[in-house]
């Protein structure tokens, strides 16, 4: 039990000088070099859909259309919008389907939760079945 | 001539399928033909039938015969010899005819040592026989392989899809196929187990556990094989996209997986039948349903491949019918099936079945997934996409509970938790956490869950098994059980493998997306490349342009030079991308050329990629470690099985 203390111990320890450090390092970066914009125009492209090839992110699709909307991030992204307002303007163009990750609506819940909802049933009724099938006093009940 | 000879087989094999399917039926009802004694001829024709239908295709492409229509649209008189073979599962009617011939030429290698009385048998290839009717059936009256052109018989095919046109069109798609069929087989012998009362239920699953070895292996080598071949050709340096087409291979993997452990706890444990049967059922309609969102055009791919609404319907009624009619004789048999699981805490079959069933969740998740723009589309009438950044925030989860699962539960004794076990295997837990929290901070700079739980997942696994290993070693155990020790440690590292492969070559890639001409050079990941020339190449098929770029080390010494092209083809001005490689065993240089930006330059996607061959080599261990299962030495029954795939690596 010790050495598993000791251990989160040094962990924690590690986190913290870690985290000063990252921190020291954020502040040098936050000048947004170019070469930290494009990295970032990369990733938001990785996420959206190409309107024009069949199914393709931007980044990978070779069509005009996908060049002019990777330029028009990275052009977004210089003036200071947040990967979000830049994710919201594509929605406003070009519709829901521009993106991979769905947002979260009533429509889409389902696509969210029934995969928890799997994993907690399937979890549930296990234990439920290990449960009731030792012969503890306090479990009388019997399987559905 | 041929290609009605072909149709006349086919035609007999489709009876001869019909007929096999009756014979249980006819002994129910009392009918006096004694139809089971020609049981193993019906078989053997069968087979011969199909198999010649299949050659004969072969032959038709061979010998260039335009007035096929399947040969006119997927070949070309100047099209490589090995190609025109391929071509024969390159698109739909072959691919069918394909699938349909491995069932054939599978369940004759299972007559060839089964005993032919026994019930089991008889309801396994009665059941068989009703799949191949449906396959045949829908083959002769939807997609017909051997449907001629009349009279306008072209002078020329239209040549082979040029994507297709790569070694991986010869290995991935046979593999999947006979992945498939191995899980046909089971679904058939899990209606058959459901059926026949005269034997242990133990002893049917016994039975089953090769085939579904074979299959699950069949299946991991097709999917690694696809995988690679997106990696080398569709030139945008991906690997995995979780693109529909992608999804409906994977799906059945992830459940072939479950069947062959849930298999392998039934035969050691006696228990959880129940689940094995549901898997074996499931995965052969998962199957059926990845086919029709795959050809009838539904899902919008990368990988488009012969979309036809009229094929997906009668793929949809199949899928349907063997669905059904599984899952109610299932339902019907269950209460014989269920046994009390005396059995407790983290003992070994607890955590494998957990596992399975997580393996489950994730097969069904990412099949919602699929199929959710679809049915979104159907109820609201709006057009929604899932993609990779969903599919990744729910996979990689689900694969780090179930490699802590994988990892401790070989290590854990059966019914019972092993007290002394788990102090240590806590202690291992921690440790590759914070080894894994560490390696995240220090790489990457912030928190990033996928990252942590990617390395926590091959630190823990190689962890468990070098710790099991070692155990195994220090007690000596009986030398019976050691072949199948070392392949489920070998296997398990392989996954070990693949996922570090996958973790570090999404988060250490390094990338440039730039415009190159000739003469300018970019320095990416400590390697210098320079744009020598463009060039222009003439191939038989196609035309490219290609980039010629030398790639120096980090000691600024010649390393070697990349040939990115981007290739056109003469029979139909497609144009694609093939990427320059330069592989190693612990980096990829990968190089794809983009359009042409202005009269010398062209857009160049350069990437460092570490450890991305990991993924492919960690695929092919799992293959092959469990085909090694199945060499004949093991068990005599076991020997049966690999016949299959040489067979029709035979026929083609």
């Amino acid at each position: 039990m010790t050495s598993i203390k000791r251990l989160l111990l040094l962990g924690a320890t590690l986190t913290l000088l870690l985290g000063q450090a990252q921190a020291e390092v954020q502040t040098n970066t936050s000048l947004q070099a170019p070469a930290v914009l494009k990295r970032q125009a990369i990733e938001i492209a990785a996420t959206l859909r190409c309107p024009m090839s069949t199914n393709q992110n931007l980044l990978d699709s070779q069509s005009p259309i996908a060049s002019e909307l990777k330029a028009e991030i990275y052009l977004q992204l210089e003036r200071g919008k947040t990967a979000d307002e830049i994710v919201d303007f594509m929605v406003a163009r070009y519709g829901e389907r521009i993106r991979y990750m769905p947002s979260l609506t009533s429509g889409t819940a389902l696509l969210f939760f029934m995969p928890l909802g799997l994993l907690s049933a399937v979890l549930f009724w296990y234990l439920r079945q290990m449960h009731t099938r030792r012969p503890l006093p306090h479990s009388q009940e019997h399987r559905s | 001539m041929n290609a009605e000879i072909g149709l006349l087989l086919l035609t007999i094999s489709l009876t001869l399928c019909l007929l096999m399917a009756a014979m249980p039926i006819a002994q129910a009802c009392r009918c006096r033909v004694a139809l089971h004694d020609y049981l193993s001829l019906f078989i053997k024709l069968n087979t011969l039938a199909q198999l010649a239908s299949l050659l004969i295709l072969v032959f038709l492409f061979l010998d260039n015969d335009f007035s096929v229509a399947y040969v006119a649209n997927n070949s070309n008189s100047q099209l490589a010899s090995l190609y025109k073979v391929a071509a024969v599962w390159g698109g739909h009617e072959g691919s069918m005819l394909f699938w349909v011939a491995a069932i054939g030429i599978w369940s004759w290698v299972i007559s060839l040592k089964s005993d032919a009385t026994a019930p089991f048998f008889h309801y396994l290839h009665a059941v068989l026989g009703a799949i191949q009717a449906g396959l045949i059936a829908f083959l002769l009256i939807g997609s017909n392989p051997f449907a001629r052109l009349l009279p306008g018989i072209p002078v020329e095919g239209r040549d082979l899809n040029p994507i297709l046109q790569d070694i991986g069109l010869i290995l991935h798609p046979p593999l999947l196929f006979v992945g498939y069929v191995g899980l046909a087989v089971c679904f058939a012998a899990a209606v058959a187990a459901l059926l026949d009362n005269s034997q242990s239920m133990k002893h049917h699953c016994r039975v089953m556990r090769p085939w579904a070895i074979l299959a699950w292996a069949m299946l991991t080598g097709g999917n690694a094989f696809g995988s690679w071949w997106a990696y080398n050709e569709l030139g945008w340096g991906g690997w995995w996209f979780w693109d529909p087409v992608e999804n409906a291979s994977f799906i059945p993997w992830l459940v072939a997986t479950a069947l062959m452990h849930s298999l392998i706890l039934g035969e050691q444990r006696d228990r959880f039948h129940g689940t094995s049967l549901f898997l074996a059922i499931l995965g052969f309609s998962l199957c059926l349903l990845g086919t029709f969102l795959v050809r009838s055009g539904v899902v919008q791919s990368v990988h488009a491949f012969a979309a036809d609404p009229l094929r997906g319907a009668a793929m949809l009624t199949l899928f349907a019918l063997v669905s059904i009619c599984g899952f109610t004789l299932l339902l019907h048999r269950l209460p014989k099936l269920i046994r009390p699981i005396s059995t407790q805490g983290l003992s070994r079959e607890n955590l494998m079945q957990l596992g399975n069933l997580l393996l489950l969740v994730a097969a069904l998740s990412i099949l919602l997934g699929t199929c959710y723009p679809l049915l979104y589309e159907v109820v609201t009438g709006q057009s929604i996409s899932v993609g990779a950044p969903y599919f990744n925030s729910l996979f990689i989860p689900l694969t780090g509970i179930i490699s802590l699962f994988m990892g401790a539960a070989p290590l854990m004794g059966w019914q019972a938790s092993r007290q002394d076990a788990i102090k240590p295997l806590a202690l291992l837990a921690c440790i590759c956490l914070g080894v894994s929290f560490s390696l995240n901070y220090l790489m990457l700079g912030e928190i990033d869950a996928h990252f942590m739980l990617g390395s926590f997942a091959s630190l823990w696994l190689i962890s468990c098994t070098g710790l099991y290993v070692r155990n195994h070693l220090r007690r000596m155990t009986l030398p019976t059980g050691n072949r199948r020790f070392y392949v489920m440690c070998v296997t398990h590292l392989g996954v070990a493998l693949s996922i570090l492969g996958a973790t570090c070559s999404s988060y250490f890639q390094q990338e440039e997306l730039l415009r190159m001409g000739p003469g300018q050079g970019r320095v990416v990941a400590g390697y210098t490349f320079i744009y020598q020339a463009t060039e222009t190449v003439s191939h038989t098929s196609y035309s490219a342009l290609q980039a010629k770029i030398e790639v120096r080390d980090k000691r600024d010494q010649h390393l070697t030079y990349l040939y990115p092209q981007r290739q056109t083809f003469n029979s139909n001005a497609m144009q694609i991308s093939a990427a320059g490689i330069h592989r190693s065993l612990f980096a990829d240089l990968y190089i794809s050329m983009g359009n042409q930006l202005s009269e010398e330059e062209f857009l160049i996607r350069i990437s460092y990629k570490p450890l991305v061959g990991w993924i492919w080599i960690g695929a092919l261990i799992m293959m092959f470690a469990g085909l090694s299962l199945l060499r004949p030495s093991d068990a005599c029954r076991q020997a049966r099985v690999s016949p299959p795939q040489l067979a029709v690596k035979g026929a083609r």
